[in-house]
């Protein structure tokens, strides 16, 4: 896929995923039921779960891609596995602000070791890890190794962490919607909830997108620079597909 | 297969050689370990619980720490005079010299281990129990996993800019299974229950062991090509 398609895919995704995401504030605010034990602060919810969504989501590709990328050695894979891992410290940190935002109105505490929260918080510094990593390389190459690295080996860990903090009593509500037998929710929740899902995924994607197509022309500058530099260098046949 | 035990225990007889001359690491470590054990005792207000009792938890942070101070040296005594240069263009394999490596830290951090284990009995009367074996085993198997995750993350930081500092942001997040279970197996057998309760700690802290030296098997090679 060429640079500029995967611009303009991400043009059409993110205006999609913005007008989604208006859709679904509007179902938040005015139109969704409320529901019966919680009141007005269960609205949370339809911001919080898909959150940990494509939280989830993001940081499963950063895992798939930082594992190909030190397979294959292909650049373009490093650019992909950082994108997603930007969006998915977005939308982490929109789980673990309005997390505690809930909580302290449903459970009366701002902070528990709900499993599920403390695993998010934990994710949250692997991949704060996998940015320091590679921004506190000076060479370009091997910081990208170490933060595939870093991210490989904290996907591994995940299935451990998950059983350490389920080990934990959970107060955390057991899940509503990801269930075998369908979901256990009224249907006009059920509708605000995966319309916020499908948002915030076009959201990331169009995001993940951009990110992607800046990171290659960013390295494509470097590659440029470099061959004004030294003029035996060319830049790669990568330029004919950029303005 | 018998060259590659030779090559692993090569480095890890070098680097053991270099400590015993030096005693740099192990003094510092174990100096560690005493010092915080005293902090730990004007740290809590015995009229409200008594040490002994988090004696457990205490073990396995403490040996954390001083894990963490002896592994970041790993790779720095290699940076000087350029000795990691001279060690990869050796003919040994890169999952060889991690094994080398992580063999080397293990019998360091076992012998910290130990002097945790017994600074604690002597200062907060925590009462070892009669038949050492289970415990023994749960110590080693969480110390030699710490070790296998703390060599692969201090052959990175060490490439940094940031170097030790970065260790603890890289490593910690991914330790919440060994002290979670570490620490529960090593409260039960301390309180007496039978070694069968901790059976179950005792697993996962051998899979935590086992993905951590899988994973620095793998990816060793791809943090210190150049």
């Amino acid at each position: 896929m060429s640079l500029r398609t995967v611009r303009w895919v991400g043009v059409v995704l993110g205006f999609l995923g913005v007008a989604l995401t208006i859709l679904f504030h509007w179902q938040v605010f005015f139109w969704v039921p409320t529901e019966a034990s919680m009141g007005i602060v269960q609205r949370i919810f339809y911001i919080h779960l898909p959150a940990a969504w494509v939280g989830f989501f993001a940081f499963g590709i950063v895992a798939l891609c930082s594992a190909v990328y030190l397979w294959l050695g292909e650049e373009k894979l490093d650019h992909a596995a950082r994108a997603a891992a930007e969006g998915g410290m977005i939308f982490t940190t929109i789980v673990l602000t309005s997390g505690p935002l809930w909580a302290r109105l449903a459970w009366g505490t701002w902070w528990t070791w709900e499993p599920r929260l403390t695993l998010t918080l934990l994710l949250w510094f692997i991949y704060l890890g996998y940015f320091l990593v590679r921004s506190s390389t000076d060479n370009l190459d091997r910081g990208r190794k170490f933060a595939a690295v870093v991210g490989v080996v904290g996907a591994l860990n995940i299935p451990l962490i998950h059983m350490s903090v389920y080990w934990f009593r959970s107060l955390h509500p057991q899940p509503v919607v990801a269930r075998v037998d369908g979901p256990q929710l009224h249907p006009d929740m059920a509708t605000t909830v995966f319309t916020a899902l499908g948002a915030w995924t076009l959201v990331f994607l169009s995001l993940f997108l951009f990110r992607y197509a800046a990171a290659r022309l960013e390295a494509y500058a470097d590659r440029v620079e470099a061959a004004r530099l030294d003029p035996s260098r060319t830049p790669t046949p990568e330029g004919a597909i950029v303005p | 297969m018998k060259e590659y035990f030779g090559q692993i225990w090569a480095i890890a007889a070098k680097d053991l050689r270099v400590e015993l001359r030096t005693r740099e690491r192990v003094a510092a470590m174990g100096a560690f370990v005493v010092l915080t054990a005293i902090l730990f005792n004007y740290a809590v207000d015995r009229t409200v619980v008594h040490p002994r009792e988090l004696a457990a938890g205490m073990i396995w942070i403490v040996i954390s720490l001083a894990g963490l101070l002896g592994l970041g040296r790993t790779f720095e005594l290699e940076k000087e005079d350029g000795a990691l240069d001279g060690l990869l263009v050796a003919p040994v394999p890169r999952d060889a010299l991690y094994l080398g490596k992580v063999l080397a830290n293990s019998v360091l951090l076992v012998a910290v281990t130990a002097l945790t284990v017994a600074v604690f009995a002597l200062f907060f009367q925590v009462r070892l129990p009669g038949n050492p074996l289970p415990l023994a085993g749960v110590l080693l198997t969480g110390t030699v996993g710490f070790v296998a995750l703390g060599t692969l993350f201090s052959g990175i930081t060490a490439g940094t800019r940031m170097g030790d500092t970065l260790l603890p942001i890289l490593l910690f997040p991914l330790l919440v299974p060994l002290i979670t279970f570490g620490a529960a197996a090593t409260a039960d057998l301390l309180a007496g229950l039978p070694p069968a309760e901790s059976a179950y700690s005792l697993r996962i802290l051998a899979a935590f062991t086992l993905v951590a030296l899988t994973a620095g098997v793998g990816l060793f090679r791809f943090i210190v090509e150049d």
